[in-house]
């Protein structure tokens, strides 16, 4: 029953409420209004969540009937809901990519909270814009890269060797990179673990057996990556051994280092008497079922002091070498030290053991017995704030303690236990060379906190335990199983869906001046071939950053569904007045 | 009918492991007890440490599962019974809820919900709101039919004189649905500690103390009020206090673990009242701030900065004060021991979290643990198994955990569940 003459484009605009996130701020009624008196706009309509199955249902029932060939939805960022919509549009039988998505949220409601005329004027020329850009849209479709079933995985700690043989449980082949002598990781460091108590030698003895009898895995140690090419399905890294890996993706499981002390807090470095808890763990490990000994000295009494290199202030502790203090939690310090404790006290009842913190975070399963178990042992807690850090002094410790209001109490100490956090590898030129985010905190960047934390903006890559945030081993073998199921998604067919909003060049116009060549970045997207003397486009490398178009005086270069002329329509609808 | 996995629960650890699954090519049946799919999380305000509107972005992962050809999402429907087959796999009797309407027919106009005459509790606002009798669970749920309540339905016959496709079915009565699976992922979630566990701090009985998860519809969008309003007289709060650990780490309350989420929770929703009521005192009472994880701790410092009290004290009594008032009676753990009285005209009680549903329940060997969760025995490695061969578990069905670790335990559990499946094909 189509109405639609084929070079007429039809437009459907949505005004999403966002239940009431847009709608409180932004007229949405006048909005919708307001663009049902374009031309070429044949449906209008306002809804309080278009995300909702009931709002897909709205869209998919407009171009079924034949009214509207082209969509416009403002609503969210495109970042939450421009896949969601371009998959209701498939579902309508119409091409995804005819599809606009204005962002009159973030961009207009938020921003604008105090100005609902003029958030509503925003969002209006927004959606103009929207309208504009899509009456000009071709058909385009997906590009298709071909998938290579094999895996990077880079580190080779309990996150790695859990990831690795997660995907060689599919089928799929594996490089396992280890850049030290061993696999292993941080788990050598270990002695029991919290909360079972079970060994850490037995467990990585189990995993490493596992990983060795699978023919799928190919382990290289003593080894790092040194080049870095190709794109998602298809990458290439070069190993410092010379040899190179085709991979379809890659797993990050990088790790952690311990923070060190900087020079001189809490006299670290200086008094033989203060350690810290890598170093203390490594000494229990080494001397089961023995009396405490440090220095050749027998101890008596111990003191932990909490949060080392770890909820650090700006003007307290010194910054770290790039300038910046370690403003986060690491997660599993408290728990470790108070594992440590117990497993001293049970040794030794008559150590005296003395636990300064700030919070105790015993948050996981089975931790808060830990705790608990502690303070059963006779362990005294005493609680400092950050402004008023412990002072070590000869054989003692002193504390303002805020448990006691503030009083200051000086704690006997023959051994003092710095609870050290943890802080990102040394992977500085890994991350540059692979141009992988960085949060603030240094640790990798995921693509979303909260709903995408093993998936990383740059395809292909997927983080694994501790190179994302500091977590403990069983949360890092949950995120390396979370990572290769994602892997396990995507490597599932033989090739991968890109968008196809990459660069396109019109042969005819190009003159060969080679103007575009010098501004791409990622190789291999752009290049002159040497028969036609011509620029030519490899659409799978090319991530659409249009540098090359706005170099190309002949006009020949532009951007899929970014073009020239669509970026014109817009800043022309964006620039008229909308009537008061 | 047959599918690779059964998939126990459709919040947000069902729905990730649920679409993981089907991306990687398998069938999943998706079981979910009440009308809609999205669980907890379609029901909060906002998200720590992001600020994302939780329906922003929640709507998008249940539109997924609900349209992905791979996944059957069945709503209202309760697994009775799954017995374990010799060959290793799963007979599960499930058995769908009468909705009282016919589902093929409805086409959601919401007519019958304008027309009927009787209001009854919104479960999903918590009680702090109405509903009608027959209704669609709430604006953005997927399916969008309408459920009648019986026991509160008069039956006067007006829904159905209302509906245009004829489509309510007063005589509807429960079917059973028998499915063969390959595996099982159990992802029943959690419930609040109970309210009035500790009668001292009136829950339930003080109307102006009012639960974590009452706290989040206040907050929400298109909430019960569509602004903070304290519930006995529809005062703007201008003092409002969160009682942190108010279900946990508490042995008498046979709740003695930390319930992992309430401290952050408690910082937003004090962080997003502060940002609907720029004037009104907010404080905090706890005894650890537990923002362990990525972005926590800058979260808490920045409600510091926004002039939230946070005391260390323990809260002993609260009791009712006057005009709807509430006092509650605290001894700080710093600076003075003194008991003293606080006036707050609102305040949550930080509810920590219990398992939803005992797996024991369905005759499994599927063991627990002391704390009431679903066993993981091969923990710290494989948190996704448990002590059934084929049967595993991920997000609170485990412990208590917060949405970004329930997101990380779904995908390892779909991955682990699909390697369960790969061993079975070879």
């Amino acid at each position: 029953m189509s109405n639609l003459e084929p070079n007429e484009p039809h437009v459907g605009v949505y005004i999403c409420h966002c239940g009431g996130n847009i709608s409180d701020v932004i007229d949405v009624k006048r909005v919708a209004t307001e663009l049902g008196l374009h031309p070429n706009v044949v449906i209008s309509r306002e809804f309080p969540f278009m995300c909702s199955d009931a709002g897909q249902k709205l869209v998919i029932e407009d171009i079924r009937s034949g009214k509207i060939n082209r969509v416009v939805i403002a609503a969210c960022s495109p970042m939450l809901h421009e896949l969601t919509f371009r998959k209701t549009l498939q579902r309508a039988a119409l091409n995804p990519f005819l599809y606009e998505h204005v962002n009159i949220r973030e961009q207009a409601s938020w921003v604008h909270k105090g100005d609902h005329e003029g958030a509503t004027q925003k969002a209006i020329r927004l959606a103009r814009a929207g309208v504009e850009k899509i009456l000009l849209q071709d058909e385009l479709e997906e590009i298709q890269a071909k998938a290579t079933k094999h895996v990077l995985v880079i580190g080779g700690g309990p996150a790695g060797l859990k990831a690795a043989l997660n995907m060689a449980a599919r089928n799929l082949r594996v490089t396992l990179v280890e850049k030290s002598s061993r696999l292993g990781g941080h788990l050598h460091e270990l002695d029991t673990l919290y909360p079972s108590g079970e060994s850490a030698s037995a467990l990585l003895a189990k995993l490493l057996a596992q990983v060795n009898e699978s023919p799928l895995i190919t382990v290289v140690v003593g080894t790092t990556v040194t080049a870095w090419d190709g794109f998602v399905g298809n990458f290439t890294a070069t190993l410092s051994s010379g040899a190179t890996v085709n991979a379809g993706a890659v797993i990050m499981a990088t790790g952690y280092d311990h923070v060190i002390p900087a020079g001189g807090e809490y006299n670290y470095g200086g008094d033989p008497r203060v350690t810290t808890l890598p170093k203390l763990i490594e000494h229990l490990k080494t001397s089961a079922g023995k009396p405490l000994v440090w220095n050749g000295v027998p101890v008596k009494s111990v003191a932990f002091i909490h949060c080392v290199g770890s909820r650090q202030t700006e003007g307290v502790h010194a910054p770290q070498a790039d300038g910046k203090v370690n403003d986060y939690c690491s997660r599993v310090c408290c728990t470790a030290a108070l594992h440590s404790i117990n497993v001293l006290k049970a040794r030794q009842p008559d150590l005296d053991i003395y636990d300064l913190y700030r919070d105790i975070r015993t948050y996981g399963r089975g931790h808060e017995a830990i705790y608990e178990q502690a303070s059963k042992n006779g362990v005294l807690f005493f609680r400092f704030t950050e402004d008023a850090q412990p002072e070590i002094r000869e054989h003692t410790v002193v504390v303002k303690d805020i448990l006691t209001w503030g009083e200051e109490v000086e704690i006997p100490a023959d051994l003092v236990v710095l609870v050290t956090g943890i802080k990102q590898g040394a992977v500085g030129e890994l991350i540059d060379m692979m141009k992988l985010p960085v949060s603030s905190d240094r640790f990798l960047q995921e693509a979303h906190p909260k709903l995408r934390p093993v998936e990383v903006a740059n395809n292909g890559f997927f983080l694994a335990g501790n190179c994302q945030a500091p977590m403990d081993l069983v949360e890092s073998s949950a995120a390396a199983g979370a990572a290769a199921s994602k892997i396990a998604a995507l490597l599932s067919k033989d090739y991968i869906p890109l968008d196809p909003y990459v660069a396109r060049i019109d042969s005819e116009k190009c003159t060969g001046c080679e103007a575009c060549i010098p501004e791409c970045s990622y190789t291999g997207a752009l290049f002159m071939n040497e028969g036609t003397k011509k620029a030519e486009v490899n659409a799978a490398l090319c991530k659409g950053c249009g540098a090359c178009v706005a170099v190309c005086a002949p006009r020949a270069l532009d951007l899929a569904g970014w073009s020239i002329a669509q970026m014109e329509a817009m800043v022309d609808a964006m620039v008229t007045e909308v009537p008061a | 009918m047959k599918y690779d996995t059964l998939v126990i629960g459709a919040g947000i650890a069902g729905l990730q492991a649920a679409l993981d699954l089907a991306e990687q090519g398998r069938q999943v049946v998706l079981v979910e007890k009440n009308p809609s799919i999205g669980g907890r999380m379609i029901s909060l305000s906002k998200v720590y440490p992001t600020l994302d509107c939780a329906s922003c972005i929640t709507t998008p992962r249940m539109a997924s599962v609900a349209h992905h050809p791979n996944i059957t999402t069945l709503t209202y429907t309760e697994v009775k019974q799954v017995i374990a087959q010799p060959d290793g796999t799963y007979h599960a009797h499930i058995s769908k809820k009468p909705r009282f309407i016919e589902e093929d027919k409805c086409i959601g106009c919401k007519r019958c919900e304008e027309v009927c005459p009787v209001y009854i509790r919104d479960d999903f606002e918590h009680n702090l709101g109405a509903k009608k009798a027959i209704s669609i669970p709430f604006t953005n749920a997927i399916p969008q039919f309408p459920v009648l309540t019986p026991d509160q339905c008069t039956w006067c016959g007006a829904c159905a004189n209302a509906c245009p496709v004829d489509c309510i079915d007063y005589l509807q009565e429960p079917r059973d649905i028998f499915v063969e699976v390959g595996a099982v992922l159990v992802a029943t979630g959690f419930e609040l500690t109970p309210f009035n566990a500790k009668p001292q701090y009136g829950g339930g009985v003080l109307p102006n103390v009012i639960t974590s998860l009452q706290g989040e519809r206040l907050l929400a969008p298109h909430g019960p009020f569509g602004r903070v309003l304290r519930p006995s007289d529809g005062k703007v709060p201008d003092s409002i206090a969160f009682v942190q650990c108010a279900g946990s780490r508490d042995a008498s309350l046979g709740v003695p673990y930390c319930s992992r989420v309430c401290c952050m929770y408690a910082i937003k929703q004090a962080m997003l009242l502060s940002g609907s009521l720029p004037t009104a005192d907010i404080t905090i009472y706890y005894m650890d701030i537990r923002a362990f994880g990525k972005g926590y701790e800058a979260f808490y410092q920045n409600a510091k900065a926004m002039g939230i009290n946070f005391v260390k004290a323990k809260v002993g009594r609260i009791r009712a004060g006057e005009d709807g008032n509430v006092f509650l009676r605290i001894e700080r753990q710093e600076e003075s021991s003194q008991p003293e009285e606080m006036n707050h005209d609102l305040v949550i009680l930080s509810l920590g979290m219990k398992p939803q549903w005992n797996p024991k329940t369905l005759a499994w060997d599927m063991e627990t643990d002391l704390d009431g969760f679903v066993k993981s025995p091969d923990a710290p490695m494989d948190p996704a198994t448990t002590t059934c061969a084929g049967v595993y578990a991920c997000g609170t069905a485990t412990g208590p955990k917060d949405i970004v670790d329930t997101i990380i335990e779904a995908g390892n559990a779909a991955m682990v569940v699909g390697n369960h499946l790969a061993r079975g094909n070879a």
